[in-house]
């Protein structure tokens, strides 16, 4: 051992780790976060699961932060009224520097996510990983699908232009063929009988604060189940 | 210098260098566009009437959009140097101007003489006001300018 490795090699790695310096060192001391963090250190990746379609639900995730941090940005010079929701993603694209590409990189990403969390869907089906002990994992992963989709539903409007109009019309007609409730869905998705800026108003609510804190609440369970569970044995 | 110092400092280069990249869009982004300030319109100041020298076209910024002074014998006027063939900067040239993009070439008044370009260089409206030039918003009455061309102006 070189004398750069340090001046205290007789302490054994685990004491070594406890005591650790600099200011993130004073936090993990005081947090006790080695014990916490030693656990996950220490979990080994299956072999059969190092492969590449057991990476589609970490993808899905990479693109939700992606679209969170692309989102609260867009949210900065968004405005979800009739008269100027329009205008304010034109300016987004056309006058904010980097804006284009910021909505670029939501648009797109939107789309990504669909697509992953369903190819994610159909890795845990077809190699049998929704099985005991793993149900409720599976129906937690059901529900970010549809908050998901509800995300894509929801974020469809906000730019207010025809094709965002006519596609939650149709979407809410379908909510409202819904037998008994069909009439109270439609209402309270639209705010009305009519599309209106009560409909952007809910839409917007939706899409920027009551999707994302289900679905973090969602992913936090989905993640703690994992952990629990394991990753599935191989086929 | 240690192999393993050597890779976290190149750890530590990457790192910056990514954390950068993402920062200067993010910061670039925040800055209020000009457009949306509502400054578009004011009347700012381009400066004194002496900077601007008889005879010759004098470059100046309004509004972040490059201009030209102009200054025939005491009689001022303000050219926008965006081209109104696709929204490259015209350059001066002599007393006229020359696009370098697709070689437009517009006259000291900012007529066209030479194409692609179809539309006259648009004025700013100007005035001279105690030995300073006020240049105030942009003049897109003189010809039907597209709708791209007006939007680099709000």
């Amino acid at each position: 051992m070189s004398a750069s490795a340090g001046p205290v090699p007789q302490q054994t790695p685990s004491e070594a780790k406890r005591r650790k310096p600099g200011l993130l060192g004073w936090v993990v001391n005081r947090l006790g976060m080695d014990d916490l963090m030693e656990d996950q250190y220490n979990r080994v990746v299956p072999f059969h699961a190092t492969n590449y379609i057991y990476c589609f639900g970490g993808i899905a995730l990479v693109l939700f932060v992606i679209l969170a941090a692309t989102g609260i940005m867009l949210a900065v010079y968004y405005q979800p009224t009739p008269d100027a929701a329009y205008q304010s993603v034109l300016n987004i694209s056309t006058h904010v520097q980097f804006g284009w590409w910021i909505r670029s990189i939501h648009r797109w990403s939107a789309g990504a996510m669909v697509v992953l969390v369903f190819v994610h869907m159909l890795r845990v089906f077809f190699t049998g990983a929704y099985k005991k002990p793993r149900e409720l994992n599976w129906l937690t992963g059901v529900a970010l699908l549809l908050i998901t989709m509800g995300f894509g539903f929801t974020g469809y409007l906000l730019p207010w232009d025809q094709k965002a109009y006519w596609a939650t019309k149709v979407g809410t007609d379908i909510a409202g063929s819904v037998p008994l409730i069909g009439h109270f869905l439609l209402v309270t998705l639209r705010g009305g009988d009519q599309i209106s800026a009560a409909t952007l108003g809910r839409f917007f609510a939706l899409h920027v604060l009551v999707l994302p804190a289900i679905i973090v609440i969602l992913l936090l369970g989905h993640f703690f189940m994992i952990r629990r569970h394991g990753i599935s044995g191989r086929l | 210098m240690t192999r393993s110092s050597f890779l976290k400092w190149l750890i530590g280069i990457v790192g910056a260098v990514s954390v950068a990249g993402i920062l200067y869009p993010v910061l670039r982004f925040l800055k209020p566009p000009a457009a949306l300030s509502g400054a578009i319109g004011q009347v700012v100041n381009a400066g004194a009437l002496s900077s601007f020298p008889a005879g010759q076209l004098t470059l100046v910024t309004v509004h972040d959009k490059p201009a030209a002074v102009q200054n025939l014998n005491g009689k001022y006027a303000v050219y926008s140097l965006i081209c109104t063939h696709l929204g490259c900067v015209v350059a001066i040239h002599g007393d006229a101007f020359k696009c370098p993009c697709h070689a437009s070439e517009f006259s000291p008044t900012g007529t066209v003489t030479r194409g692609p370009a179809t539309l006259p260089l648009p004025t700013y409206h100007s005035q001279s006001q105690n030995g300073a030039l006020l240049v105030g918003p942009i003049d897109l009455s003189g010809a039907p300018y597209p709708t791209w061309y007006k939007g680099e102006f709000s």
